[in-house]
Parts: C-alpha cells; sequence; structure tokens
C-alpha cells in the first residue's frame, strides 16, 4: 500500500502532530530511526538572559526516510542537527537515535558538512578508510596479520565506493586540497558510508557546489539512498533541492519570542514527489505546487526567495 | 607583451621582475654593508694602523683562523699541518658551538612536553579550564627576572642555563600550540568521532597531526628567544659557549673574534629554521599555509 500523495496547504502550518509524518513505503509499520521528544534549545545571551532557537519539537522519523529539512538562515536546522548528532543537547526534551537517547556523537551517525569535511593531512583512501580501520582494531590491534587482511579488503572496498561517486583512480592518492569542492563532497559522502550508520546525516552538504555539480552530486545521492536506504536528514535552504530528494519534508520557522510556546516545525509532511521516479519530479504539477508553496511559506519573510520563479525545466537548483 | 625593462618599473607595483633581478637585488644589500663596513675600517686604520675597534680584512682573517684552526687548550696541540677539519675540532669555536648546542638542544627537547601541554588544553576542555589562566598568567613572567632564582636552585651549571631556556619559551609554545589545535574546525573533530575514533585518537591522529606543521613553525619562531635565553644565561654565568666567549672578548676588545662569531651564529640560527623549514615541507606535503 503506498500512501496517497499529500497536497500541502495552508492548514499545515501549524505544527504538524508527531504522527503526520508516515513512513514513505508504508508496506509495514517501519522502525522509528530519530525522535526527538518537546525539544528545546535555548542559548545564554548574556544580559538579556536567554534566547531560544527551537521549542516544542516533536518529531518522528522512520527508518528509511530521506527527510528534507527546510528553512531560512538562522532558524536553527544545524542546531537540530547538531542535536541528532550529539554535538550539542537540548534544554530541555529529549532526542533518541537508534533506539537509545544521545548522549556523545559516535558512529551511530553518519555526518557530511558543508565545510572541511576531509581530513586534509590524509589523501583520498586514506580519508575513506580511516573509519573502518578505527572500528575494526584499536592501535595495538592493528599490528596482527589479520589486521593488514582485513586492510586489504577494505582497500578494495574504498576503490569500489570511491569509484561509485565518480572518483578516478589518479584522484585516490590524492590529498583534498587537490580537489575540486563537488569532488571533496564525493569523497566526504563515501567517507561516510563506508560506516555503514544507520543514520546519515549532512548539512548544506551541497550548497557551496556550482549548479551543475550539485545536481550531478543530487542525482548520486538519490541513487545511493535508494540502493541501501539508510536514513537520511538533508538540511538546505533551497526548496528545489528539497523537492527533488526527500521523501519526507519538514520546515522550520524561525522561534519568535512573541509566541514562545508556538514549535519552530511548520510542516512535516510526506511529498507528493517522492512517489515520481526521480529523473520525472522537477517535471510533475506536484512538483510546482509543491515548489510554490513552499516559496511562501517557508521563506515567507525572506523576498528574496519569493521572487525567484519555481523551477520549470532541469532541476538546477 | 612588452617586456623591455624600465627604469620607472622599479617604484611600479603592476611589474613582474625577472628572476635575474630579484636574485640580484637580494645580494645587494649585503653588498652595501660590506663596503661601508671596509670604507668605515680602512679609514680608522688610516688614522691608527693598530685600531681594534673596526678590524680589518687582515685582522679578521687572523681572528677567524685562531678561533677556528688554532687549538683552544694548550694542553690539547694540533699539527699546524692537519686537515682543516681536524684543527677545527680542536678549536675554540668548534668547542663553544658544541657546548652552547648541546644546551640548545637539550631545551629543545625538553619543550615537547610544552608542545603536549598545549595540545591537551585545546582538546580537552576540562584541562585547558584547569590550565589556561595560570600559564598566561606565567607567560607574563619576565623569564629574566627568574634567573638569580634558578642559580640558586640549580646553581650556575648547566642546568640553570637551560631551565632559563626553558622557563622561558615554554608558555609561548603553550599557548600558540593551544590556539593553533583550538583553531582545527569543530567539523574535523564531530567527523572523527562519527569515524569510530577514541579521544586519544582525536588528540593525536587527527588534531596533533592535522596541526603539526603549524607548530613547527611556531618553533621556528620561538628559536631566537630560545638562542636569546641561551646566551644571556651564558653571558652571566658559563665556563664556556659563544656567548660566554663574546661576552669574555669583550673585555679585551677582541672584535676581530666578536665579528665572526656574531655572524656564525646568526648562520646556525638560520640553518637550524632552514631545516625545519625544509623538513616541514617534506613531512608534510598536504600543508597548504594561506
Ligand atoms: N553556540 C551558539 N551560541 C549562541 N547562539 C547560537 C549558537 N549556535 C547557534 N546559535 C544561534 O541559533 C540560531 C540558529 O542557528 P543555526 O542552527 O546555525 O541556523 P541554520 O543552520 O538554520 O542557518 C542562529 O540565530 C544562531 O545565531
Ligand atoms: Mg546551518
Amino acid at each position: 500500500m503506498v500512501s496517497a500523495p499529500v497536497t500541502l496547504s495552508p492548514a499545515h502550518l501549524a505544527p504538524a502532530p508527531a504522527a503526520a509524518i508516515a513512513p514513505a513505503r508504508a508496506t509495514e509499520a517501519a522502525r522509528v530511526e530519530i525522535s526527538l521528544r518537546k525539544v528545546g534549545v535555548a542559548y545564554s545571551a548574556g544580559k538579556e538572559g536567554t534566547k531560544t532557537v527551537l521549542a516544542n519539537i516533536d518529531l518522528e522519523i522512520p527508518a528509511g526516510e530521506f527527510v528534507v529539512l527546510l528553512g531560512e538562515t538562522g532558524c536553527g536546522k544545524s542546531t537540530l542537527l547538531r542535536l541528532m548528532l550529539g554535538q550539542e543537547f537540548p534544554t530541555s526534551g529529549e532526542v533518541i537515535v537508534d533506539g537509545k537517547p544521545v548522549k556523545r556523537i559516535d558512529s551511530r551517525t553518519g555526518y557530511v558538512p558543508q565545510k572541511y569535511s576531509l581530513f586534509p593531512d590524509r589523501t583520498v583512501l586514506e580519508n575513506v578508510m580511516y573509519g573502518p580501520e578505527n572500528a575494526r582494531a584499536g592501535l595495538l590491534g592493528r599490528l596482527t596479520p589479520s589486521f593488514w587482511r582485513f586492510r586489504r579488503e577494505l582497500r578494495e572496498e574504498a576503490i569500489q565506493s570511491l569509484t561509485r561517486m565518480g572518483l578516478r583512480p589518479q584522484d585516490m592518492k590524492k590529498y583534498p586540497y587537490q580537489l575540486s569542492g563537488g569532488m571533496q563532497q564525493r569523497v566526504a559522502i563515501a567517507q561516510a558510508l563506508l560506516m555503514k550508520p544507520p543514520v546519515l546525516l549532512l548539512d548544506e552538504a551541497f550548497s557551496a557546489l556550482d549548479p551543475s555539480t550539485r545536481s550531478s552530486l543530487q542525482e548520486l545521492l538519490h541513487s545511493i539512498w535508494a540502493e541501501s536506504r539508510p536514513t537520511v536528514v538533508f538540511v538546505t535552504h533551497n526548496t528545489t533541492e528539497a523537492l527533488l530528494l526527500g521523501t519526507t519534508l519538514i520546515v522550520l520557522g524561525r522561534h519568535r519570542d512573541e509566541e514562545p510556546e508556538k514549535s519552530n516545525v511548520l510542516v512535516a509532511q510526506q511529498l507528493p514527489t517522492a512517489q515520481l521516479p526521480f529523473a520525472q519530479r522537477c517535471n510533475s504539477a506536484e512538483f510546482r505546487e509543491q515548489h510554490e508553496f513552499l516559496e511562501r511559506v517557508a521563506f515567507a519573510s525572506s523576498s528574496r526567495y519569493r521572487t525567484q520563479p519555481p523551477a520549470q525545466e532541469g532541476c538546477h537548483a | 607583451m612588452n617586456t623591455a625593462f624600465h627604469p620607472a618599473d622599479l617604484a611600479g607595483i603592476q611589474v613582474r621582475p625577472s628572476r635575474l633581478w630579484t636574485q640580484s637585488l637580494g645580494w645587494i644589500l649585503f653588498a652595501v654593508g660590506i663596503a661601508l663596513y671596509a670604507q668605515f675600517s680602512i679609514a680608522r686604520h688610516k688614522e691608527n694602523p693598530e685600531d681594534r675597534v673596526v678590524p680589518s680584512a687582515q685582522q679578521l682573517i687572523q681572528g677567524i683562523k685562531s678561533a677556528a684552526l688554532e687549538s683552544a687548550e694548550e694542553d690539547d696541540p694540533v699539527d699546524a699541518n692537519a686537515p682543516l677539519i681536524e684543527r677545527f675540532s680542536h678549536s675554540m669555536l668548534w668547542k663553544d658551538t658544541l657546548s652552547s648546542s648541546k644546551r640548545f638542544l637539550i631545551a629543545l627537547v625538553l619543550l615537547i612536553p610544552a608542545i603536549l601541554l598545549g595540545l591537551h588544553m585545546a582538546v580537552f576542555p576540562y584541562f585547558g579550564a584547569l590550565c589556561l589562566r595560570f600559564v598566561t598568567f606565567f607567560d607574563k613572567i619576565v623569564a629574566l627576572s627568574l634567573l638569580p632564582i634558578l642559580f640558586i636552585v640549580f646553581g650556575i651549571e648547566e642546568w640553570s642555563k637551560i631551565a632559563l631556556m626553558v622557563i622561558g619559551v615554554a608558555p609561548t609554545l603553550i599557548l600558540d600550540t593551544f590556539n593553533i589545535a583550538k583553531g582545527v574546525p569543530r567539523e574535523q573533530i564531530v567527523k572523527a568521532f562519527t569515524l569510530k575514533s577514541s579521544d586519544i585518537d582525536v588528540t593525536y591522529r587527527i588534531v596533533l597531526k592535522q596541526v603539526l606543521p603549524q607548530i613547527i613553525n611556531s618553533v621556528r619562531l620561538n628559536l631566537k628567544p630560545l638562542a636569546l635565553f641561551l646566551f644571556a644565561g651564558e653571558m652571566i654565568a658559563a665556563t664556556d659557549g659563544l656567548a660566554y666567549r663574546i661576552a669574555l672578548m669583550r673585555r679585551h676588545m677582541g672584535m676581530d673574534i666578536i665579528l665572526p662569531y656574531v655572524l656564525w651564529v646568526a648562520l646556525l640560527l638560520f640553518l637550524a629554521d632552514a631545516i625545519l623549514r625544509f623538513t616541514n615541507r617534506r613531512l608534510h606535503p598536504w600543508y597548504q599555509p594561506l
């Protein structure tokens, strides 16, 4: 059974209940991978006391979902991601990933930031092999012959995975500074994926790339996701990118002190475009409809986005 | 493109000097310095052929010979026909260089814990909170003012001089390492933890490995203060060493020895710096200074 496409309407402007997000392949009730319960985040702001960034966030993200997290700059997207990552902790409420409360950063989550995603002192191959090597053995365990056998196999696997990401053999011995931004992000994704984490978090991972590099990476990320179905949370402030990639959409708005209890979640919704084959998504009627609506909802306060017409031909975000 | 050279180019910004120009320009001020010195020395020797304040070329060569090729001690004579290397190895200059270098290297090795301290302060928040204020305060102590205390504690032998060097440079190096290691983007550390790194992995295999070239550069910058403290110690209390000799020669107006010693020290520091720079480049081909 495939749930019916949901069209967004202004009614969804109200904070969506946690149950609003159903699994995309709703053949059986999918396991909940990430859940946030009554989460709030406030930073201390000197004399003015505290500044609330996130309030009353309730989300349940089923396993295997591709969640796009959309919202204007400064609304707290990265903060929300840092909570799932364990880099930061909520002022109130709790965050649960893979069944356990998040207490520290660990290998439950894979992470691809916008910048500084690779270790500059390691070659492409060393970068990608770093994680699985750690997972296999501590420093002393590396002295055993079985580790070296493992390493040879891992190397093959890493090369395969990098090739899949579009790297040529001669690139694999290069250092990150010798690669273009797009290549670096390809390697960063391969690096995260080789750990086979149940959750993959990407924070504006493609935002610094030029449009054509960006769209080829979008396609790549989609096909990789479709193969092994990790739970992905993809932060972006680009509507086209969000509609193209996501199965589930979460739109965050900026917290306003006038409404201290109001949740930042403006929309939490399955995307009708997810039912379409990837290549057809951006020319579909669903896409245009969603796009137009989102431009009004997500970026209502920012005129920069309002004037931008919905993408008609191609999906250049 | 017009590549002909116009004199007006010399003062321009939008010009690209040829390699020949840049190479030769780099030596001009050396030549000017030597010429001025020679001029001055000749003028003084005209008035007084025995002048020792601005030694002539002959006097300098004689000074270098006696410092670098003649035996330092009477009970350790060296054959005047022996190979230069052997004569040098018995000389005053060699012995002074050796004892100064020994102090210098011991101090450098003792500074390694300072680097590790700064690294740990940057990586471990509680440890950083414990140490930072104290080190920042300690850094403001004028190390030379501690010299009397060091003499009392360590005696006037080797260790007081080495302690002066270490105490003088360590706080700077700790704070420098701290700042450099703090500069590692948060993303790198987060990423490392998602790739199953332990705390030790993050400290040494991620942060230290990544900032090592910058730390080596910081050590390079600190070679000069290190030499400064060494010289202060040697001039006040020592029985050998490069600075001891310079201080001793001052009493005899031995400019023919002092000048070569000064240049020799500069050359040694220049070489130490060049070796570190070269090693840094070879070991860290990935390092791209901004
Ligand atoms: N460590 C912090 N201290 C104080 N304020 C912060 C901190 N981190 C983020 N903020 C504030 O939280 C808000 C949301 O930031 P962020 O999550 O980075 O937004 P986004 O990723 O959506 O652009 C911003 O207004 C930012 O100034
Ligand atoms: Mg952000």
